[in-house]
């Protein structure tokens, strides 16, 4: 069973291979649908005319529910809400793949040496907010409400969504985890 | 018109049944600083009443705050404090 541990001044996770491959897996999803390689990594860029030149004429309200839910409205005025979305959500999105990254490159060192172990001197509030945005994302998906977890135990074993609903769970309790030893 | 431009703003968040009640009030200590009793008195009203204005001041400041919000994954609003 995986658990993070308060390791003098840091946090370490412990991790088995497979609980390593699911994590690397939906972060890189999420990385996917947060526009990885897109424009908007210029925004991590300290040249201020790639930032310029980054600069899109036009942010629109995202169609994906699960980006809509990342990057919700500000304001319930459409025109504000454009308008904060236009200079804002950039910054948004970044700092969320900022954090994805992060995890992702921890991930790597466990799924590259094809065995599960112990990654130390993590971030813990960088491993909380990207297990956070994991969460939100398949709580969209599954459309989790207060009764999900009455349902899914009452989901037959072969039900397509059961192992995603565990995963979900699962992340929830690792996050748990995480705050508990804070 | 003075007392107009001097209303101030306020961000609101707003309850969502994905975000654990430890992690908001986290959130809330992290963010704004407040003590583990206040942020937890805060996520209650989340949790209770659909959602609780957190802070307050300028529309500016409530922007940074709403921003900071979203990158913790709240979902949260500024708005004109109606109470005024």
């Amino acid at each position: 069973m995986s658990n993070f541990e308060k390791l003098g001044t840091g946090y370490s996770l412990n991790l088995t291979l497979d609980e390593a491959h699911i994590l690397i897996n939906l972060v890189e999803q999420l990385l996917e649908l947060l526009g990885e390689g897109d424009f908007f990594h210029h925004y991590d860029s300290s040249d201020p005319l790639a930032q310029l030149l980054a600069m899109p004429s036009e942010i629109v309200t995202p169609d994906d529910p699960v980006l809509l839910r990342l990057l919700p409205n500000a304001y319930t005025d459409a025109e504000a809400a454009s308008d904060f979305r236009r200079y804002t959500e950039p910054q948004i999105r970044s700092s969320k793949q900022r954090n994805l990254r992060v995890v992702r490159e921890e991930l790597t060192i466990l799924v590259d040496e094809k065995k599960g172990g112990v990654i130390e001197e993590l971030d813990a509030n960088i491993w909380l907010k990207a297990l956070n945005d994991l969460r939100i994302a398949l709580s969209v998906r599954l459309e989790i409400d207060e009764t999900s977890f009455e349902k899914f135990e009452l989901l037959p074993e072969n039900d397509q969504q059961k192992p995603v609903f565990a995963v979900y769970f699962w992340l929830g309790w690792l996050q748990t985890n995480l705050l508990d030893v804070l | 018109m003075d007392q107009l431009l001097d209303r101030p703003w306020v961000t609101i968040v707003w309850d969502d049944p994905v975000n654990l009640m430890s992690y908001v009030t986290h959130v809330f200590m992290s963010l704004f600083g407040y003590s583990k009793e206040r942020a937890h008195e805060l996520m209650l009203q989340v949790h209770n009443e659909g959602r609780a204005a957190v802070s307050s001041g300028t529309r500016e400041e409530m922007e940074r705050d709403v921003q900071r919000l979203h990158e913790s994954g709240l979902w949260a609003t500024l708005q004109r404090d109606d109470k005024i």
